[in-house]
């Protein structure tokens, strides 16, 4: 497609800041009915390095743009997210787009502002997890307690629970950790993963 | 760590020994949290490799935009010819235009006959007619990194011409049940690209038919075997093989882009003749395929003014160079200037370029174009004879070679390569042009419409509603075309109507993206092979691979702000009107996009660019002083020739290959003197003589009054010696 000085697409880089955040409320837990209202989606907590940071945001959500209409489709928002260092889970993300079929996932699209109020409630969203976490969530296959896991149940695990990853996705996160054994060291590996 | 990518398999014998050892809750619970973590990694990388690609192709892009530059000098050096001026020789050299001369005559010049191969030549033997034998003893001879002899590129070049010149424009092509063909896009000069394409997808024949979409040299180092190899295919299955010309397919093009270079590196005798006649073969490409009359397989791609039928009527060996409008536009013979045709929608580089210096130099409006004197690039007089003509004796030389041409134009056969007749309408050959640049060098675009290609500095932006009416018009169903490199080789747009595909992996940086081709059978559904042709890249984990390729994008980006680095602290400066020497990240990423127009995500990039900011501000003189490269050799105070030197270094290497007409490497200390001097007043800087004098001088490194090209190339070349690279 054209490079992204196409002439027609409207300048990108000079969008003013949003209206800086009010002040920081206590924080109440986001709703817990199954729709989520965007609408009522209050700023919180960390909201002021929010409001900094959302030109930034703008930029990114403009790299995921394939299409130069200033939108991104509805399957590419938790990727986004992700890139911007939240932690949604697909079903997540799924419940904030009001659970949309799988052909509206593909085809529906959705502007900056539009993904700005959806990408706080992310933010704002309680369940956060840290290095601790992931390496806790690993520990619990360690069976004899000496800092591995082994790699095969760790794939079955991974392909056949949860938000079940492909057999290409758990080749790429598995690349070279396992040793002879099969086994993986699973606090180094959360650190090199981490460091992205 | 470091393994490769798919080596580790689910074993089936391991699954069955091992079973979840934990209970179903937590183990779900562990699950998810991995899954969510690794699909942040890899939305992290993907984030990465994306501003990676923007880096590159703004940076390519803006290389090309380059050109325009280019023809822009090129304009001003006309409208301030007068013949009095001392540069006047250095002016008539740099636009000397080939002499003309009867097809005879050519291959006479272009004879192989005398070129004796020595005992000592290792290299493969060709024996003529071509047969598939002899093009697989080339290819044997090119992977083991052999040369080929002159004698024998001559042969194959000459017997080329000879063929394409009864070839149409456009080459139809019919694909029946029992044949599937083959489209590749873009090689430039990539000799491993393309062998691994014969390697995977079998050497063209009767029964493999080959469509190559052109952009076979440039840029990488194997252009000349690329041409080789396909020129031989072509030889022996001329049915079966179709070239389509691109927009490097180009010698203009090819003096920036590096098969200029190449040739005469490799060929230093008959490097000369080589490119001369590889000139004709170019302007002899046809100019696109259509298969089974549905699908049109052409370069770049099309414009609203796409008509298919025009193209196919043109003499196409007119336009030996897209870059410059034909030479049939010139004065009828009493002096008074003919319409260049009323290109008012300017999409071909030359025309713009005319209008946008008229209006720099001259108050003249368009509509006074026929009152304003003849200056364009064609109408200097050829040969040696112009040394102290004025625009009288200009008109006179062209009378001449109108009567030079008249003597024998009956003689002129068919496919006679002589200029072509005048006294033909020039409107003709102006549209017929434009044909020629919106097919070899447009883009698609997402919106509707049609625009001026401002980034390429030729051809034409075209929107999805242009694909349907063109398409529509010719009753075809889809447009292949190459010209824009794609992560995964090949990429829909318009509604799956216009198909881009990529021939040339690793493009930009090792594992940057992968190639591609298509196979199609009789219905004429696209299929596509991928495949990435450095071994080193395919051992890569993702991770790897992004970091590998994000480097080099960082590393030619700090190149580019270390060229601007004045114009930069101008602009830091006008967001810092009490001098604290601080800005905040804000102002810094609007100023650097101000003066780099880039159109790159710099608040993404920043984390890379800048490692020291506190509190949002960045302290950026020193920053500026950080953007190390290492110090040219020649001890120049100036800083501002610097500079000029380095912003101007793709488009100076130009000037100077054309200066040096006998491709000798080396240009005078004189013409090296006024083409700075040009140059300068162009760019309106200030530079004294003196200032020129020395800098002549010290490039002249081994002081005999000559300056070599390449040594002068090598000396401003940048090389990053950050810390961070």
């Amino acid at each position: 497609m054209a490079p992204k000085k196409d002439p027609k697409a409207p300048a990108k880089k000079a969008e003013p800041a949003p209206a800086p955040a009010p002040a920081p409320e206590p924080a109440p837990a986001p709703a817990a009915a199954p729709a989520i209202d965007l609408s009522s989606v209050k700023h919180l907590g960390d909201d002021i390095l929010f409001s900094l940071h959302s030109t930034d945001y703008r930029e990114a959500f403009g790299l995921f743009d394939r299409v130069g209409d200033n939108k991104v489709a509805y399957n590419q928002i938790a990727d986004i997210m992700r890139a911007l260092g939240q932690n949604p889970t697909n079903k997540e993300v799924s419940k904030l787009l009001g659970n949309p079929t799988p052909e509206d996932m593909a085809n529906k699209r959705v502007e900056f502002e539009g993904f700005l109020p959806m990408l706080q409630t992310i933010i704002n969203s309680p369940n956060k997890a840290g290095f601790e976490d992931y390496v806790e969530g690993l520990r619990v296959f360690d069976k004899e307690g000496n800092g591995t896991v082994m790699g095969a149940e760790l794939r079955i695990v991974l392909s056949t629970l949860g938000e079940k990853m492909n057999e290409t996705e758990i080749d790429a996160l598995m690349a070279g950790q396992e040793d002879e054994n099969g086994c993986i060291n699973y606090e180094a590996f959360v650190k090199h993963i981490m460091s992205v | 760590m470091g393994c490769g990518m798919g080596k580790s398999r689910i074993q089936p014998n391991k699954c069955d020994r091992v079973s979840i050892s934990v209970p179903a809750a937590t183990a779900i619970r562990a699950a998810l949290l991995i899954q969510r973590w690794y699909r942040q990694y890899v939305a992290r990388l993907e984030m990465r490799r994306r501003c990676t690609w923007n880096i590159f192709q703004s940076i390519e892009y803006a290389g090309e935009q380059d050109q325009i530059k280019l023809y822009h000098f090129f304009g001003f050096l006309m409208d301030h010819f007068t013949p009095a001026s001392s540069e006047r020789n250095l002016i008539s050299h740099i636009f000397r235009e080939n002499e003309v001369c009867r097809d005879a005559d050519w291959e006479r010049y272009f004879c192989y006959k005398d070129i004796e191969v020595p005992d000592s030549y290792c290299g493969p033997h060709l024996t003529f007619p071509m047969t598939f034998c002899g093009v697989s003893k080339l290819m044997e001879a090119f992977k083991l990194k052999q040369q080929l002899h002159a004698r024998y590129v001559l042969q194959i070049l000459g017997e080329t011409w000879r063929l394409l010149r009864i070839l149409p424009n456009i080459n139809h092509v019919s694909v029946c049940h029992t044949k599937e063909i083959t489209i590749c896009g873009d090689l430039h000069g990539q000799l491993e690209d393309l062998l691994l394409i014969f390697y995977k997808n079998g050497l063209p024949s009767c029964e493999k038919p080959y469509v190559f979409n052109g952009d076979f040299v440039d840029r990488g180092k194997n252009s000349l075997e690329i041409l080789l190899i396909l020129f031989g295919f072509l030889l022996v299955y001329p049915n079966e093989v179709h070239l389509n010309r691109g927009n490097h397919e180009d010698h203009i093009v090819n003096l920036r882009y590096g098969f200029t270079k190449e040739v005469l590196g490799k060929y230093r005798v008959h490097g000369k003749k080589i490119l001369k006649l590889l000139q004709k073969i170019f302007s002899w490409l046809p100019l696109a395929t259509v298969i089974n009359h549905k699908v049109l397989v052409v370069h770049g791609g099309i414009s609203d003014s796409t008509d298919l039928d025009m193209v196919a009527r043109m003499d196409r060996h007119r336009y030996v160079s897209v870059l410059r409008p034909p030479k049939a536009i010139r004065p009828t013979l009493n002096g008074n200037k003919a319409g260049s045709g009323k290109d008012e929608d300017a999409s071909g580089p030359a025309e713009g370029r005319r209008r946008r210096v008229r209006s720099l130099t001259n108050t003249s409006a368009p509509g006074q174009r026929n009152n304003i004197p003849r200056r364009s690039l064609h109408n200097l007089p050829t040969g040696g004879a112009q040394l102290n003509c004025s625009v009288e004796d200009e008109l006179k030389e062209r009378r001449r070679l109108a009567g030079f041409d008249q003597t024998y134009r009956e003689v002129k056969t068919l496919d006679s390569d002589s200029d072509p007749e005048f006294g033909e309408p020039t409107e003709t050959h102006g549209h017929e042009w434009k044909q020629i640049v919106n097919l070899l060098w447009s883009d698609p675009m997402p919106q509707n419409g049609c625009i001026s290609n401002e980034v390429r500095g030729g051809g034409c932006y075209w929107g999805p509603d242009v694909t349907e009416e063109v398409l529509g018009k010719h009753n075809l169903q889809l447009l292949i075309r190459s010209h824009e490199c794609k992560q995964d080789g090949y990429e829909f747009c318009h509604n799956r109507r216009v198909l881009t595909i990529f021939s040339a992996s690793n493009y930009y940086e090792v594992g940057s993206n992968r190639g591609a081709y298509i196979r199609m059978g009789h219905d004429l559904v696209p299929h596509f092979i991928q495949y990435q042709a450095s071994r080193t890249c395919r051992e890569l984990t993702l991770r790897q691979s992004v970091g590998w390729t994000e480097r080099s994008a960082l590393r030619a980006l700090r190149q580019q702000l270390f060229v601007h680095k004045s114009d930069l602290v101008g602009a830091f400066q006008e967001f810092d009107p009490n001098n604290t020497g601080v800005i905040s990240l804000r102002h810094w990423a609007t100023a650097t996009e101000r003066v780099l127009k880039l159109g790159l995500p710099w608040r993404v990039l920043r984390p890379q660019l800048i490692n020291r900011a506190q509190h949002g501000m960045v302290d950026y003189q020193q920053w500026i002083r950080e953007l190390s490269i290492t110090e040219p050799k020649p001890e120049v105070s100036d800083t501002s020739i610097m500079e000029t030197m380095y912003k101007n270094h793709s488009n100076l290497e130009t000037i100077f290959r054309i200066i040096d007409t006998d491709h000798s490497g080396l240009i005078s200390f004189e013409e090296f003197r006024q083409t700075w001097k040009l140059l300068s007043s162009h760019l309106k800087m200030e530079i004294s003589d003196k200032a020129i004098t020395d800098l002549a001088q010290s490039m002249d490194f081994n002081k005999d009054g000559s300056i070599d090209i390449n040594e002068f190339m090598e000396a401003f070349r940048l090389v990053d010696l950050s810390t961070h690279a």
